[in-house]
């Protein structure tokens, strides 16, 4: 019976994520090394910040990639979002426009879903068609020029800290452990796996594979729409170009935290330890004064070298 | 045959271990010039693993094999490609969309000033193909073809990489008959000019129509290897499983049992018309008929994966007709599919979620997932079905066909389903295997349970069923009592009308 109970809780999960658990602790030494600033309260706070966006999308887009789905407007659907929040939140009041924002992401992620879906339109199509029309929308809003936000309550959600901790990055940790126990401990969360790892199988089974396809594709829009709240707030303007190419550094975060492209395997908190591993490396290389240009090389190097060596981890079991 | 040759290939003492788990403990074998040697063994027993190793895509963890004499050691399918030890596998890998001459030459295409040659293409697979005594032309998509013309063109590549050893690892499994009786023939061909075969298969018929030699593996071990000519069925089953197999058939008086399941007048325009049956409790139905009848198709109806165009379903009383898989399984309708792989397991998920998909809700406790209440399902049946793996939290795509399935049933049985359809159960399921699920399935319908039971396996619908539904082309030939029914009149139903 021993087996039976091994990969149970949070050691199976230590174990099965052991190889990006040794790179991000393996970055984290090498880190520490290259700057005696990195491995401070200050510092780490920082780059908890800075991850929190990108690690927000991330977690939507895992759930998206778990049914072997892909989510490209992501980026799209965060601007929109912010031009919303930008515009409602002086005219009307702050809980108003959170739910407008987010509700738009929904929306987007719903039309997203409902292509694939039901209209059978592949994902990566699907969501590279909202990836425009949602842009287009808000620089139509907008008219292409941003919209200043001068409410003081709202930069508290960008800004403001609790015990310390970064409200943004307390957002991202608090939907961390909530997509992980959705994922985990409910019927949705486990179909989502079973469709990711054989559509017609799970169909066959008798899980609601077109539903909770839309539903994926909604949740990620959510994200998206909460990632726009952070950004939003944390730069007091809504600019209609926010998160332009963001949906490439979610996609990232969830590859290099070993979610797999064919679906049905992976976990928001691979995804997570992806956001943070990618976050440190720039965090570094912004604190031994790297030039920004050179650091998009180290960062393309980073995901390929990552999806390689699980590649090969992979065939050797 | 040629007993005294060199052998092609030869293993001593190969082992194979994974972790602590030995799957291949020291193996000997020879493959003789000339020679068909069928390996034979239960699932699990060691046979894909030995196909790995002897065509390196596992590397051996002690012993020594010998290719025409030589030492020699694979570093993997291409190294041994390239000294003609060529494996065809059950799972046909033609690129669809090329030629059949681009499929055969893929990876070493002839050239002339560094283009491909594509006369010279056209001539040499002209000549292998009418080698393998097979009219396919040449320049057909891969993709157009039947699943027995695929696998020679997979042979007919084999051959264009010279190959000195063939392994058909269960070719005949996909094969109807007739199919499968070509594919002898060319196997004969191969034998006359030197080829050295290892057949794999899991009907034992095929061992005495094709092969000169078996060996028998039972738990990584051979337990015995012969001339077919000195053995029988029963010897091969005996080593096999180590004990005899019955095939006594059952009969019950349902004659006043309550009807479950009524069909009227189903209808699927283009797939079959005028299906009326009844089910009655703890009854197994059982639908004989050639393939592509129609049989899967009225199960895929039943369940709403097919449309239906007119006819009547109760269940229990109630109208059923459903429009999705879902619908049915709340009702009490499930369909266990025929195609393991392409629509039955999420192959890398493990067992325990393969075992509970279908029925998430019996596992909330509290509103959660539990992973107890999982493993104790799983476990059950792990107990019932004797399910041989390392444990529920392995991918289900690494056990046997054989284990798949019983997983499989778990799965079908945690709705707990009025009406269970079986669709070939036993597919790709060796033999001790398939006895457990033979003794299961009784088993449920003593516990009241309805089965219907499609197969295209004589023996099994004979054992099994009944009453036996035969279907052609579409509509019910005929419905014989499990007393009246053999495989003549079956046959002559199915094929005659």
């Amino acid at each position: 019976m021993r087996s039976f109970s091994f990969n149970a809780g949070v050691l199976g999960e230590l174990h099965k994520r052991a190889g990006v658990i040794l790179a991000l602790v393996l970055l984290v030494v090498v880190a520490s090394f290259l700057s005696d600033r990195f491995l401070t309260v200050p510092n780490l706070m920082n780059v908890l910040r800075q991850v929190s966006i990108v690690g927000i999308l991330a977690l939507g887009m895992t759930f998206v990639i778990l049914t072997a789905g892909i989510d490209l407007s992501v980026g799209s659907i965060l601007g929109l979002s912010v031009v919303i929040f930008a515009g409602f939140v002086d005219q009307t009041s702050v809980p108003l426009a959170i739910a407008l924002g987010l509700g738009a992401g929904v929306l987007v992620g719903t039309v997203n879903g409902l292509g694939v879906a039901y209209a059978g339109i592949p994902p990566f199509i699907m969501t590279l068609g909202t990836l425009s029309f949602a842009r287009g929308l808000s620089f139509i809003y907008t008219g292409g020029t941003p919209v200043p936000i001068l409410d003081e309550g709202f930069f508290f959600i960008g800004n403001g800290s609790l015990l310390g901790v970064p409200i943004p990055s307390i957002i991202l940790i608090v939907s961390l452990f909530v997509c992980a126990a959705v994922l985990t401990f409910t019927p949705f969360g486990r179909s989502i796996y079973g469709l990711g790892s054989n559509e017609d199988a799970a169909r066959l089974s008798g899980v609601p594979v077109n539903r909770y396809k839309v539903a994926v594709y909604a949740i990620s829009g959510f994200f998206a729409g909460l990632a726009g709240l952070v950004y939003s707030s944390q730069l007091s303007i809504g600019t209609p170009i926010a998160g332009q190419g963001y949906e490439l550094d979610a996609i990232a975060a969830v590859v290099v935290g070993g979610t797999s492209l064919f679906g049905g395997k992976g976990s928001v908190f691979g995804t997570f330890i992806g956001t943070l591993i990618i976050g440190i490396l720039a965090n570094i290389l912004n604190l031994n004064g790297v030039d920004p240009f050179v650091q998009q090389l180290f960062k393309g190097a980073l995901i390929v070298t990552a999806v390689f060596i699980m590649g090969r981890s992979m065939r050797a079991r | 045959m040629d007993q005294t040759g060199t052998p092609m290939l030869s293993a001593r003492g190969l082992t194979k271990r994974f972790a602590a788990n030995v799957v291949l403990d020291g193996v000997d074998f020879d493959l003789l010039p000339g020679e068909v040697h069928a390996i034979v063994g239960e699932n699990g027993a060691g046979k894909s693993t030995f196909i790995k190793l002897l065509s390196g895509i596992y590397q051996p963890d002690g012993g020594e094999m010998r290719l025409e004499g030589a030492p020699a050691s694979f570093r993997g399918p291409q190294d041994s490609m390239g000294r003609g030890v060529i494996v065809i596998h059950q799972e046909l890998s033609l690129a669809p969309h090329l030629s059949v001459e681009e499929n055969i030459f893929l990876g070493h295409f002839p050239r002339r000033f560094g283009v491909i040659d594509r006369r010279h293409m056209r001539e040499e697979a002209t000549r292998l193909l009418q080698r393998l005594l097979v009219d396919i032309p040449p320049a057909t998509r891969a993709g157009d073809l039947s699943i027995a013309q695929q696998q020679m063109v997979e042979i007919a590549k084999a051959l264009s990489h010279d190959a000195r050893v063939l392994i058909l690892d269960e070719p005949t499994a996909v094969l109807d008959s007739d199919r499968a009786e070509l594919l002898f023939k060319v196997m004969e061909t191969l034998k006359a000019e030197g080829i050295g075969i290892v057949f794999i298969s899991h009907h034992l018929e095929e061992i005495f129509r094709i092969a000169d030699r078996v060996t028998v593996l039972r738990d990584g071990k051979v337990t015995g290897t012969a001339d077919v000519a000195d053995v029988d069925q029963e010897w091969l089953v005996r080593h096999m499983v180590g004990r005899g197999f019955s095939f006594e058939r059952v009969a019950q008086d349902l004659s006043d049992r309550e009807t479950v399941l009524v069909c009227e007048g189903l209808a699927s325009p283009g797939r079959f018309a005028d299906v009326s049956f009844t089910l009655a409790r703890g009854e197994i139905l059982g639908i004989a008929g050639l393939v592509g009848a129609g049989r899967s198709e009225i199960a895929r109806a039943l369940v709403g994966t097919l449309p239906v165009s007119s006819g009547k379903v109760t269940l229990e009383g109630r109208a059923a007709r459903f429009s999705n898989p879902r619908a049915a399984a709340r009702a009490g309708l499930y369909y266990l599919t025929e195609d393991r792989k392409a629509e039955g397991i999420l192959p890398n998920r493990p067992v325990r979620e393969n075992a509970t998909i279908a029925n998430l809700k019996a596992f909330l406790r509290n509103g959660l997932l539990s992973r107890r209440a999982e493993n104790r399902f799983i476990a059950d049946y792990t107990r019932q079905l004797d399910i041989r793996m390392a444990g529920p939290g392995v991918e289900i795509r690494n056990l046997s066909g054989g284990n798949q399935q019983k997983v499989l049933l778990a799965r079908a049985l945690s709705v707990r389903p009025k009406v269970l359809v079986l669709d070939e159960p036993t597919r790709g399921v060796d033999i001790g295997a398939k006895q457990e699920i033979y003794s299961f399935i009784r088993q449920l319908v003593d516990e009241g349970m309805s089965i219907l039971l499609i197969s295209s396996e004589m023996e099994e619908i004979l054992r099994l069923s009944d009453r036996i539904l035969v279907m052609r082309q579409g509509r019910i030939a005929a419905t014989l009592q499990h007393s009246e029914a053999d495989e003549a009149s079956i046959m002559r139903a199915a094929a005659l009308g």
